[in-house]
């Protein structure tokens, strides 16, 4: 018999002599949902810097609609900083902050907290994400209109 | 107091900005998709659309989610909300990855893009170059159609409008080719000889053809060699040839290309010329050798004559002398032809009518003609002008002409006598035609030398052709001879027309 069989058998052996615990699945606590967001957030970060990246060296800048969306990276990647911190900040401003009904009514209390102040701030993150949006579209649009232009010229 | 903000702007911008996010990025997707169906090849388009989908999916995600908590917290529902949220963020994340996903494609997205285009581009260029070596092919040819069309009009001319001879000859010899000018020259329609007649079949020598493509097949070519050829009608030409052979590269001879200039009157001219010359020296001789023993022949004659005064004629001596003094007259004949020949004998010219001249020596012949089975056709033209002539001496010339032809026809046969005039040339022109067995090409140019002749011994002297060219010679005028073996011969006499003050005494 090989030596490798041997040793598996004995470790079969052994795990159905003594089951102190089922291995079967770990379990995924609260906080696990979280993190994943915030790692989805740095994945967005790593992907618009990359392609920001990628523009400028294949010199795709030049032209007015790869300009946009350049920008638009730019501001995509702003906007997950701003995210990814708002959600680390979320996380330590207290319950007792917000008073009122729960609704766009309700206050924010914020005296003098820097996390809380700035968790107001980061809440307005639409403020940069949107006009990255914007910037993509401008920046598709020309694209188009370049490419139509083009190719309504006249060919030689 | 406590600091506190109204929650109001985070709200309005939350729900302003997520409606914003999905509509522009939903514009963006239209944009993308108008542009991928502008330029559908163009993969980067179709990244780009993807891109768009998958922020427009993590807009509408979180757009909605952000919307839907407002709305729900709003309509105290807050507790749906609370169910709904995981889902919300959970789909937010992965709409995240996915956008991310996407992103990073495009390096490679790009790249398969440029080779694309760089193919299209090469493609384009080459289909350019090719679209442009064909324009100027088709210049290029048409060029150099127009050159060879001008070239080959130009050669054919020179072939059509050449004087020589030029012709082309197939591996086996047969005519390929002939210019008019060798059709004129050959006397053969083109048909005749295209594909059908060999070169050598022209060839009066078969041993000249054989020389010819023995040079041609070894040498590669032959220059200026003189050939005889037989024309159509059976007469003989002289030609200069020059010829050559085109071979192939594996050495097979392709074709042969030849010219062939017609030289017969330039070599009959020059027979004439040696024949007159050697005639002359001839005639020098003969008037010498005539008159040293014309002299002695008359004495003897003379003494002879004296001594048969002294001889009754029955006696033996008278019948001697009679035997001596014929013979002498006969020598004084032949001696009297000689110096006719060297035309040294005494010429009394006058205006003399050539027809009635011929009328005379017809007559004295017509009979013994006939009994020789013989016709004579005496064609007269009536309006040659009269010649400055010593009649007697013409009618002898006349007289040979006819008695040569007689002799040549053996059995049946027809002497044909005409006479013509040339008015631009001033002359009179006596032709004698006969039926009879013809010339040797090699006895033509003896014919007129003195003592020659084909007769057997003792028929003739040899001198009735010299002493005919000598008197014509002497009144200004030619005699030519043209004869083929077998057909029978020609002889023409042409003298000055003109009559002339009679020169008799």
């Amino acid at each position: 018999m090989q030596p490798k069989t041997i040793s598996t058998a004995f470790a079969l052996a052994i795990s159905l002599a003594g089951p102190a615990r089922a291995w079967a699945f770990q379990s995924h606590p609260a906080p696990e949902g979280l993190y994943v967001h915030q790692l989805a957030h740095v994945c967005f970060i790593a992907a618009m810097g990359i392609l920001a990246y990628w523009l400028e060296r294949n010199r795709l800048t030049e032209q007015r609609g790869w300009r946009f969306i350049q920008v638009s990276c730019v501001l995509f990647i702003a906007w997950n900083v701003f995210a990814f911190t708002g959600h680390w900040v979320e996380e330590r401003v207290p319950d007792s902050s917000l008073i009122g009904e729960p609704d766009w009514t309700a206050r924010l209390v914020i005296d003098g907290s820097p996390v809380v102040f700035a968790y107001y701030l980061l809440k307005l993150d639409h403020l940069v994400c949107v006009p990255a949006v914007v910037c993509l579209f401008l920046g598709i649009r020309a694209l188009f209109v370049e490419a139509n232009t083009r190719e309504r010229e006249p060919h030689e | 107091m406590s600091e506190s903000y109204s929650v109001a702007p985070i709200w309005f911008t939350d729900v302003i900005g997520s409606g914003l996010m999905i509509v522009f990025s939903f514009l963006a997707v239209w944009y993308a998709v108008r542009l991928t169906r502008l330029q559908p090849s163009n993969v980067v388009w179709t990244y780009l659309l993807w891109l768009c989908c998958a922020l427009a999916g993590f807009a509408v995600s979180r757009g909605v989610g952000h919307i839907a908590k407002r709305t729900l917290i709003l309509v105290d529902l807050r507790d749906v909300w609370v169910s709904l949220r995981p889902y919300s963020g959970g789909i937010n994340s992965v709409a995240f990855v996915i956008v991310a996903s996407v992103t990073l494609f495009f390096r490679r997205v790009h790249r398969i893009n440029s080779a694309i285009l760089d193919d299209k581009h090469a493609l384009e260029q080459a289909s350019q170059e090719v679209l442009h070596l064909n324009r100027n092919l088709e210049n290029l040819v048409r060029h150099r159609t127009d050159e060879l069309s001008k070239s080959e009009k130009k050669y054919r001319r020179i072939f059509e409008g050449s004087m020589d001879m030029i012709f082309v000859l197939d591996p086996t010899g047969r005519f390929g080719e002939i210019n008019p000018a060798g059709l004129g020259t050959l006397g053969y329609e083109r048909e005749d000889l295209i594909g059908r007649t060999a070169f050598g079949d022209l060839f009066v020598s078969r041993e000249g053809f054989r020389l010819f493509m023995e040079d041609l097949d070894g040498k590669g070519f032959v220059r200026d060699r003189e050939f005889k050829l037989y024309t159509k009608r059976g007469d003989e030409l002289h030609l200069l040839l020059s010829a050559t052979a085109r071979k192939t590269d594996a050495g097979e001879v392709e074709r042969y290309e030849g010219i062939g200039k017609d030289i017969t009157s330039r070599v009959q001219m020059e027979r004439q010329l040696q024949r007159a010359d050697r005639l002359a020296s001839l005639g020098q001789i003969s008037t010498g050798i005539a008159h040293e023993i014309n002299n002695p022949l008359g004495i003897m004659l003379g003494y002879t004559q004296l001594l048969l005064r002294d001889h009754p004629p029955e006696s033996e001596i008278h019948d001697d002398l009679k035997i001596i003094e014929k013979h002498a007259r006969n020598c004084k004949t032949v001696v009297e032809d000689l110096l006719k020949f060297a035309r040294s004998s005494p010429t009394r010219k006058g205006s003399v009518d050539v027809n009635q001249c011929l009328d005379e020596v017809v007559s004295l012949l017509a009979h013994q003609l006939e009994l020789d089975n013989i016709v004579l056709k005496w064609d007269p033209d009536l309006t040659v002008p009269r010649v400055t002539a010593d009649g007697e001496k013409l009618k002898q010339v006349f007289m040979n002409l006819l008695m040569n032809a007689r002799q040549a026809i053996t059995g049946k046969g027809t002497i044909t006598l005409h006479t013509s005039s040339d008015v631009p040339n001033s002359m009179v022109h006596v032709t004698c035609s006969d039926t009879g067995s013809g010339i040797p090409y090699d006895a033509i140019d003896k014919i007129f030398d003195p003592f020659f002749t084909t007769k057997p011994v003792g028929e003739g002297t040899g001198l009735g052709l010299s002493v005919s060219y000598g008197i014509v010679a002497e009144h200004n005028g030619r005699i030519e001879v043209q004869s083929q073996v077998g057909l029978g011969s020609t002889f023409t006499v042409s003298l000055p027309a003109g009559a002339e003050k009679d020169q008799n005494p």
